[in-house]
């Protein structure tokens, strides 16, 4: 013990608080005080404290309406599809026979593929190859079956669940990966018991394997939620906002209005407001989950 | 008897059927990059349906010639590998030793306090970070500059590599270090000697991950740099979009696939790491 009270942890420690600090700290800060000032990015020297007067027109203002709607459509929308097709690819992988084999391994490697894929790439394939009405992947399957597909990307009906199937699609793999692995720590006596006790497949799925896992089920639901909620690339490459606002997430809110507007107090009062939403989402969540069963 | 051979048989059925179900789900995954990359090799007036992808008729590689030369490719693909490089070096000279000693604190409450704060930070918003970011460095002359996106890319890094390094070290028993300690090692040298040479799974997994992450990273860099430090994710987008995007399917597709497909094969080949990685931080044991 006294081996233990003779170590330094904070000497490793204080490199990263203080980087962390730097780098995360300071422009988290930063966001608030800007969004607190009417700045211009051509008048940069010209900044002058507006109080909440951003955060007033911002509750105002229909954009910002459209987006908050659009970002809860989008970040549900592919919470809900990731979490369900990663639970039913886990769940076929993890069953008897097929658990554990090097054909298990070698569909995981695969089924890491758009995990990887670089997002503005996908955007841009997705808008030329995939959901293209006329020649694209999507609308050639449906010919298959004597559908005629919708415009997807340029229709304003459509366009969202386009977005929403695309970043699903990129995000299924990590649930697919976390729930295989979580639903392998399983005992195998458990389940073979409950065989024995009439509770075999779908039952045995429903009321033994999902329960035990649903700690994982949440933090996933949560790691997608979040990242869904600040997604960019994919958006921005897949409809740029578009047709109309209609995928106009927050994210590309910020964008619009700080970068292409060039109105630096409302960009940072609708990120600040972001990152309120966030906070509020991961305390909910922590309040539900508590912190000591994440994993350590 | 029949109790339990009928099940089997229906298992042995079944089992077709999930493989089949596999199978298709491997399809989803990677059709779409196959259509693009087939996409690349052919004449872009050409591009009238999926199946004609498939055929020899208009075979050309003339899409990627254009995606070197007017799209500059190689001085984007330097960028992106100075970035992701010194970004992965950076992260992990800070973040794993501070993983080390958060798991050596001896106040849980600390601890936990800090696990908080890191978990806190790995949900935020990017767009958080970028703005303030973009004001300081137009500010101190760090736009347009490698040094700024590799910044901004610390801070994006930090939080997940800090989880992921805490979830290896956790699993070190305390027995060996107390061994070393005993036998006379400084804090350091058991963190440098024992320790670390333990986790070079977590850390070859990190480091992975970390590149992946990076190599990917758009917003960042689309918001800090300017041309001169533009990477691939950035240069793609500014290539295609000053033009005609409907009339040039074949370049960007060739642009696009010497972008994703190097990343793709990479992580196929090290896909043992990514997956003990990721699982190491979500799922105990």
């Amino acid at each position: 013990m006294s081996s233990r009270r003779n170590f330094k942890p904070w000497a490793f420690i204080l490199p990263g608080v203080i980087a962390g600090g730097v780098v995360l700290g300071v422009p988290v800060v930063q966001a608030f005080w800007t969004s607190l000032h009417r700045l211009r990015m051509y008048r940069m020297h010209d900044q002058v404290f507006v109080g909440l007067d951003n955060y007033a027109r911002l509750l105002q203002d229909p954009l910002f309406h459209l987006s908050v709607r659009s970002t809860v459509v989008f970040s549900f929308g592919c919470t809900i599809l990731s979490v369900i097709a990663g639970l039913a690819v886990a769940s076929v992988m993890s069953t008897r026979g097929i658990r554990g084999t090097s054909a298990a391994r070698f569909f995981m490697a695969f089924y890491l593929v758009p995990f990887v894929a670089t997002q503005v790439v996908v955007g841009m394939m997705g808008r030329l190859y995939v959901w293209e009405p006329e020649y694209g992947l999507v609308n050639f399957l449906l010919g298959l079956f004597g559908a005629d597909g919708p415009m997807w990307l340029i229709s304003r009906d459509t366009a969202m669940w386009a977005t929403i199937v695309t970043n699903a699609w990129r995000l299924t793999p990590l649930a697919v990966l976390i729930f295989y692995a979580a639903l392998a720590t399983i005992p195998e006596e458990l389940l073979e018991s409950a065989e024995v006790d009439g509770a075999g497949g779908w039952k045995a799925l429903a009321l033994i394997k999902l329960p035990l896992i649903r700690y994982h089920i949440g933090f996933i639901a949560l790691i997608q939620l979040t990242s869904a909620f600040r997604e960019f690339d994919t958006v921005f490459a897949l409809t740029g906002g578009g047709p109309g606002r209609t995928t106009n997430v927050l994210s590309l809110l910020v964008y619009n209005e700080g970068i292409s507007n060039s109105d630096m107090g409302m960009a940072n009062a609708i990120s600040f407001t972001m990152l309120i939403i966030v906070a509020v989402l991961s305390l909910v969540y922590m309040r539900l989950a508590r912190l000591g069963d994440l994993g350590n | 008897m029949t109790a339990t051979r009928f099940p089997r048989m229906a298992e042995r059925g079944g089992l077709a059927l999930r493989y089949l179900f596999l199978i298709g789900w491997l399809a989803i995954c990677i059709a779409p990059v196959l259509v693009m990359v087939l996409g690349s090799l052919k004449d872009s007036s050409l591009f009238q349906s999926i199946p004609q992808l498939f055929s020899w008729d208009g075979f050309t590689w003339a899409n990627y010639e254009r995606s070197f030369r007017q799209g500059n490719y190689a001085h984007f693909l330097r960028n992106s590998m100075i970035i992701s490089f010194s970004a992965l070096f950076v992260v992990l000279v800070i973040c794993t030793p501070m993983a080390y000693g958060i798991t050596k604190l001896l106040s849980a409450r600390t601890r936990n306090l800090i696990v908080f704060s890191v978990l806190a930070t790995r949900f935020l918003p990017y767009v958080v970070l970028a703005l303030p970011m973009y004001l300081f460095f137009a500010r101190v002359g760090l736009t347009g500059t490698l040094v700024g996106v590799i910044l901004a890319h610390l801070a994006m890094q930090m939080p997940f590599i800090v989880w992921l390094m805490l979830g290896f070290f956790a699993s070190i028993p305390n027995e060996v270090e107390e061994a070393a300690v005993i036998d006379g090692a400084s804090p350091f040298g058991v963190f440098w000697r024992i320790c670390l040479p333990m986790v070079l799974p977590g850390l070859n997994a990190s480091a992975i991950l970390a590149f992946i992450i990076s190599y990917n990273e758009f917003l960042f860099a689309f918001f800090l740099a300017g041309y001169d430090a533009q990477p691939l994710t950035v240069g793609i987008t500014r290539f295609v979009g000053g033009a005609d995007v409907g009339a040039q399917y074949g370049v960007v597709a060739a642009y696009g696939t010497l972008i994703i497909l190097p990343i793709i094969v990479f992580a196929l080949v090290v896909n043992r790491y990514i997956v003990s990685g990721l699982t190491a931080g979500a799922v105990k044991g």
